[in-house]
């Protein structure tokens, strides 16, 4: 050090700047000694966290392998998945029954992705018959898109009437002529197939089934005189005709007797079913049989 | 009274033949004795509906009262078979002394009838008989192509008065099988119905594309496809189509054009010419169009209307 030594100042600055550069370098040298310290203190951290990890996975393994060993060994889990898919098969079963048992309301439907499909389901006298659809389309004007009706139901004038302006007077209006038609159709189809014995002729009959004439015979084999019928049904949404006459082919003048019976039979085909009617034909004579014998 | 029930009424009134007018009118027992010997049935028919009216207005007529009026003027339809062959037969053989008719009734309440045709002087030609389907209570008949054309009217007038209707029209329709000309007059080509008892659901379709394809190939306009397959089904459904041969376009109209000063575009007089699509089956053919890539989806309305407007014979002109 060169430099005269200055009273005070120049010293004394000088040597607090080597007591700061000293305590400078002894902290340089003193903190890797701390870092040291800090990175060992961690590098235990890390082991031990390490070590925790480790136990961890280990009991998860074993959990699961315990929860499979259950499984494989106890049934109760599995049963209880069967039950569930049992229960939900039934209820689906349920669900088509009563779709099917709409059938016998007589009006159902099922939406379309147009509209919806209607249903008529007819009967008579407890019978289920014939089904017809109508496919309507939902739009402005609603319309008809296709259906099963028979050609000779008036379908286009009921459907001129109220299919626009309503529709459920559409519907019933349409059931009825159908139902009747069903029902004359049975009445005429049990006639031809149950009491064939009774008739002498073949059924004469029309597509609407509203005008019947049949001939026929009380005691067949018999020595009476046939029937002549003939039955109008002016009115399409009835199952009973509105005319009635019944003629005896004899061409001679009837006896009182036979004038009553022919009066009579003209009656009950306009007040009763017509297999009905000759259901009571066929039980007479079976009467009448056994009372003869 | 309602104007409803007014007009309803007048409707229905305007339906009735003058001769029926007065049985249908006691029948109803609506208006009294005394209100209908006011009217005078002798004068025109609407002034007649309008005094029934004004008599209907005094006594209030309800909608129950009306709908009993309908109902007792329903024209039924009483077809009686042994009716119509004796007045058909009658009608043919008044007009021509020598014909022969025969008839032949079928399970599907179809009678069918076999004519052959004479005139005043000669004998009926049994080589060249016309053959007639009729389809009792339905307002249709199918005629084989055979009839020279002076019978023809003679026949519709036969057709018509036996089977009691007021009139006969032709369709344009024509084909060599009846079962399809049967299924497009009576609407009944599509007989499958969305129930709850389906087995199928009608919502899958089968693309008709190879599902079972390498994977490794793919459609790059399956979207199109699909496009034509959805428009194509809901065109012509998935049912069998109606078998048709023939379908005709007699076109007369004005020649279109988007060049300016094209000579064709020039004309007054529109253009007449005859297009005529023929085919084994027509209706089928005409669905694949698109699907095969031959045509656009959507076809042409006047391709796709066949079946609906139940023609097959078109006459186009310019509005």
């Amino acid at each position: 050090m060169a430099g005269i030594l200055a009273p005070g100042l120049g010293v004394l600055a000088h040597l607090e700047r080597l007591e700061n550069q000293m305590s400078r370098s002894r902290k340089q040298s003193e903190e890797p000694q701390s870092v040291q310290a800090q990175e060992r203190v961690l590098g235990t951290k890390i082991q031990k966290l390490r070590h925790l990890r480790d136990d961890l996975k280990a009991a998860v393994r074993h959990r699961r392998g315990s929860v499979k060993a259950c499984i494989a060994n106890v049934e109760p889990n599995q049963i209880v998945e069967v039950n569930e898919q049992e229960a939900l098969e039934e209820k689906l079963e349920n669900v088509k029954a009563v779709l099917q048992a709409y059938h016998f309301t007589g009006l159902s439907g099922k939406l379309t992705s147009r509209g919806v499909c209607v249903c008529i389901n007819t009967a008579f006298e407890g019978n289920l018959l014939d089904s017809y659809f109508v496919d309507l389309v939902i739009q402005k004007p609603l319309r008809i898109h296709h259906h099963s009706v028979p050609v000779f139901i008036p379908l286009e004038e009921i459907a001129a009437k109220y299919l626009q302006t309503n529709i459920q007077h559409f519907l019933f209006s349409l059931c009825e002529y159908l139902n009747a038609y069903s029902g004359r159709k049975y009445q005429a189809d049990r006639l031809q197939s149950d009491f064939a014995a009774l008739l002498t002729g073949p059924l004469q009959r029309n597509p609407l089934c509203n005008l019947l004439s049949f001939t026929y015979k009380l005691d067949p084999g018999g020595q009476s005189f046939p029937f002549c019928a003939r039955l109008l049904y002016k009115d399409l949404t009835a199952t009973l005709p509105t005319d009635v006459t019944v003629t005896c082919q004899g061409g001679e003048a009837l006896s009182s007797s036979w004038e009553e019976q022919r009066a009579s039979h003209e009656t009950l085909f306009c007040t009763k079913p017509l297999h009905q009617v000759f259901a009571s034909f066929a039980r007479r004579e079976k009467l009448d049989m056994s009372l003869v014998s | 009274m309602d104007e409803t029930v007014a007009e309803f009424i007048k409707r229905t009134i305007l339906k009735i033949p003058l001769n029926e007018l007065t049985t249908i009118l006691k029948a109803w027992d609506f208006l009294s004795e005394n209100q209908l010997q006011t009217v005078n049935f002798r004068q025109r028919k609407e002034s007649v509906v309008q005094h029934l009216i004004h008599l209907c207005e005094e006594k209030r007529a309800s909608l129950n009262d009306a709908a009993l009026l309908d109902i007792i003027c329903e024209d039924v339809d009483l077809f009686d078979m042994k009716q119509f062959k004796n007045s058909f037969k009658k009608i043919l053989q008044r007009a021509l002394k020598n014909v022969t008719v025969s008839f032949r009734e079928t399970e599907e309440n179809a009678v069918w009838i076999r004519i052959a045709w004479g005139t005043q002087y000669t004998k009926p030609n049994q080589y060249k008989p016309t053959y007639v389907v009729y389809y009792s209570q339905t307002p249709y008949a199918f005629k084989s192509s055979s009839t020279l054309r002076r019978n023809t009217p003679l026949l519709g007038q036969a057709l018509t008065v036996a089977s009691k209707h007021h009139q006969i029209v032709k369709m344009d329709l024509r084909s060599r099988y009846l079962d399809s000309l049967k299924a497009i007059v009576f609407k009944q080509y599509n007989q499958t119905f969305e129930t709850h008892n389906s087995a199928t659901p009608l919502q899958e379709r089968s693309l008709g594309l190879d599902i079972n394809m390498d994977s490794r190939i793919t459609h790059e306009n399956i979207v199109e496809k699909e496009r034509v397959q959805r428009i194509t089904q809901e065109t012509f459904g998935d049912y069998p189509q109606p078998q048709l041969e023939f379908a005709q376009y007699k076109l007369e109209t004005k020649f279109k054009s988007d060049l300016n000063g094209s000579i064709l575009a020039e004309r007054e007089e529109p253009l007449r010419c005859l297009i005529k699509f023929s085919s084994p089956h027509l209706l089928e053919a005409l669905k694949s169009l698109a699907p095969a890539g031959i045509a656009d989806a959507p076809l042409s309305p006047l391709l796709t209307c066949i079946p609906n407007k139940r023609k097959n014979y078109f006459k186009i002109r310019d509005k």
